[in-house]
């Protein structure tokens, strides 16, 4: 296939309204500029080598109309019990006043929509700063289309107590459409907040959902970020989740996979000042012709941080894994410990799973691990369970069941956690 | 309760014999031990018997109360009454001890139409077993084996035989790999569990084991077969002469 233009694919460059459009001129214009020089990836690419895109190239995406509300919409079983007044809802894009709840939050604390804040010193100086992916038109795409959007500032030595839940439903549309979900995230000194993210397709249609996320933690500055994807199992999702830290920062972030027919991840942490400390979990559970690809970096560029990464996944079916995981450590960046996992269960004979550690390490005197396994269940563990009384299925899906639940285990919010306890075991029990 | 009929088996899809021709029979109330060298089939008749999938049975039968199970699936074999404490016990991290047997124990209890019981019944009901043991309770909500020492896995074995409460049980080498203090609560364990209704089979290479628990009937086991039958002198005979002694004097 000969290069494609964005354009062709994604009726991209919609007419914002007036105020929208004013908000953030200078990233868009810069944007639309990257947009229009760049095209559209394909296999050639090495970074996509693996990734199948048909799902998004043969289709064509429309933009989703602005300032639509859907203030009927039924959305009270997706609310979690500890984030029943900090929750903003985002339905196909466009920010739900009245599906959304910010109360008691602490002085100073701004937890809103991007577009109530245009003018804000920090999100001015933040907004776009941190996404510099190469030869990308995915954050470009976001930085020209995004309507609505999350702005979360928490100033120093300020604490949110309830996590504060960024709920992204698709509803049902009759063409594909694409929606492009942004988040800001602010962190002063010594703040600390838990941050659930999630994405819920309502209807099994096709969209292109392309989130991105950018996540500044000054010194010591503390989150926690779960992000569970649970998009309709024909739509594509294109993610680009960013954090960069200050010293002493600590950055937690656990990524859930479950929807979409093509899931494409680019977290980046960047080590931004000596003594960070960060996780970049991810949990991949995937069946039917799904295709579920990770491309991490974990960027040291100085002294004393440490990373780690733990990437399960989980095949059945004709499904198709792919992760990527670069740690970067830069020629000063020394006493770097980093350790990077990737465990891949394949549960059917078409399964398959791409892995790759890329390690490029320029300073002396660090510490990195990494280790990729790709296994089956074991015969030996099947008869143990069984010879106990539990049928070969029933011990087929305990075994995978238990291979999840360390990363469900993770989530530090209770309702979560029993919410992907739910997940695992219906992705489990499918038949 | 359990006759065994003139059994062959192999490793699925190889040539190579490693039953040749097994006679056995267990009645209510008994305990047997089998003994023999390394490599003569003692653990493959164990696995055989409580189904493994490895193996495949090429002639004979095996018959449980009267009914033919030699093609039963191993948690039909479960479900009937058989169990198998294993040599080397398997590590299941993320499954605590507890998930496992109460899923264990209400399938066998469907499958013999018995009552289940819901979580806080069954919670009782295993804190009552954990003295056979002498294991404390937070130990039922530790993932299965996993970090485990050796004499904690064979404990749990047992354990799990007295929480299941089987008709019978082969016991693969449940003496391997413990020191003397784990070995008498082992025992004593299994002593506890030994009644008139139930039968028990151990595997075992060293005499050892028989000291603590008394069986009625030993059987020698070489090359795949039974060579010899008797009590508990025929162990004593061997702690004395060794294998190699025996197996000269039956050629």
């Amino acid at each position: 296939m000969s290069s494609v233009s964005t354009k062709e694919l994604i009726h991209a460059y919609v007419q914002l309204p007036g105020v929208l459009r004013e908000n953030f001129k200078e990233l868009r214009s810069q944007a639309k500029e990257n947009l229009d020089n760049c095209a559209f990836p394909t296999k050639k690419d090495e970074e996509w080598r693996f990734t199948d895109l048909k799902s998004i190239t043969s289709n064509k995406f429309e933009s989703v109309d602005t300032g639509i509300t859907q203030a009927d919409l039924e959305l009270d079983e997706y609310h979690l019990p500890e984030a029943m007044s900090s929750r903003l809802v985002f339905i196909d894009g466009n920010f739900s006043p009245s599906h959304s709840a910010i109360e008691g939050m602490p002085d100073g604390v701004i937890v809103g929509n991007i577009n109530d804040f245009p003018e804000h010193e920090q999100l001015r100086s933040h907004l776009g700063t941190m996404t510099n992916y190469e030869d990308d038109v995915f954050v470009p795409l976001n930085d020209v289309n995004f309507q609505d959007g999350t702005f979360i500032f928490v100033p120093k030595e300020t604490v949110i107590e309830q996590p504060i839940h960024i709920l992204n439903v698709f509803t049902h549309r009759n063409n594909p459409h694409f929606v492009t979900p942004r988040v800001l995230f602010v962190g002063e000194m010594y703040s600390k907040a838990t941050i659930i993210e999630e994405h819920i397709g309502l209807s099994d249609n096709v969209y292109l959902n392309v989130p991105v996320n950018e996540f500044r933690l000054y010194s010591g500055a503390h989150v926690h970020h779960a992000r569970i994807q649970r998009d309709s199992k024909n739509a594509s999702h294109i993610s680009r989740p960013v954090a960069m830290l200050d010293a002493h920062a600590e950055y937690h972030s656990y990524t859930i996979c479950l929807g979409s027919k093509l899931f494409r991840n680019e977290p980046r942490v960047i080590q931004n000042a000596e003594e960070v400390d960060f996780t970049v979990d991810g949990l991949v559970l995937i069946d039917g012709e799904q295709i579920a690809d990770t491309h991490s970096i974990m960027d040291h560029r100085f002294s004393h941080g440490n990373s780690h990464q733990l990437h399960k996944v989980v095949v059945n079916d004709q499904a198709h894994s792919i992760f990527n995981g670069k740690i970067f450590v830069a020629k000063d960046a020394q006493k770097i410990d980093s350790f990077q996992e990737n465990r891949n269960l394949l549960i059917s004979d078409t399964g398959k799973v791409n892995t790759k550690p890329q390690l490029e390490i320029f300073a002396d005197d660090v510490r990195c691990s990494h280790g990729a396994t790709i296994g089956q269940l074991q015969d030996e563990e099947v008869f143990y369970l069984q010879s106990r009384g539990l049928t070969e299925q029933k011990s087929r899906e305990l075994l995978v069941y238990a291979f999840a639940l360390e990363s469900v285990e993770s989530m530090a919010v209770k309702s979560v956690e029993e919410l992907l306890l739910k997940e695992v075991i219906a992705y489990t029990n499918r038949d | 309760m359990l006759e065994i009929r003139n059994l062959h088996a192999v490793v699925e899809g190889e040539e190579l014999e490693i039953l040749k021709g097994v006679n056995l029979t267990v009645n209510k109330g008994e305990i047997h031990a089998i003994m023999g060298p390394n490599g003569s089939g003692k653990s493959t008749l164990s696995k055989v018997v409580s189904g493994h999938p490895e193996y495949e049975v090429t002639e004979g039968t095996i018959l449980f109360e009267g009914e033919d199970i030699t093609e039963m699936d191993a948690d039909e074999r479960a479900h009937l009454g058989l169990f198998l404490a294993f040599q080397y016990p398997v590590e299941v991290p993320g499954i605590t001890n507890k998930t496992l047997l109460r899923e264990a124990y209400n399938t066998i209890a469907r499958a013999n139409e018995r009552e289940e019981l819901d979580p806080l019944e069954f919670e009782d009901y295993l804190v009552s077993k954990l003295e056979i043991i002498e294991m404390k309770d937070e130990f039922l909500n530790r993932s299965i084996n996993t970090g485990f020492s050796g004499g904690e896995k064979k404990k749990n074995e047992i354990f799990q035989m007295a929480v299941l409460n089987p008709r019978l049980s082969f016991l693969d080498e449940t003496d391997s790999g413990l020191d003397i203090d784990a070995l008498k609560v082992v025992s004593d364990g299994v002593n506890k569990i030994a009644s008139p209704e139930n039968a028990i089979v151990m595997i075992t290479h060293y005499q050892r084991l028989l000291n603590y628990i008394k069986p009625d009937f030993v059987h020698v086991m070489m090359n795949g077969k039974i060579v010899k039958s008797g009590d508990i002198s025929l162990a004593e005979e061997l702690e004395a002469n060794g294998y190699d002694q025996m197996q000269k004097e039956l050629a």
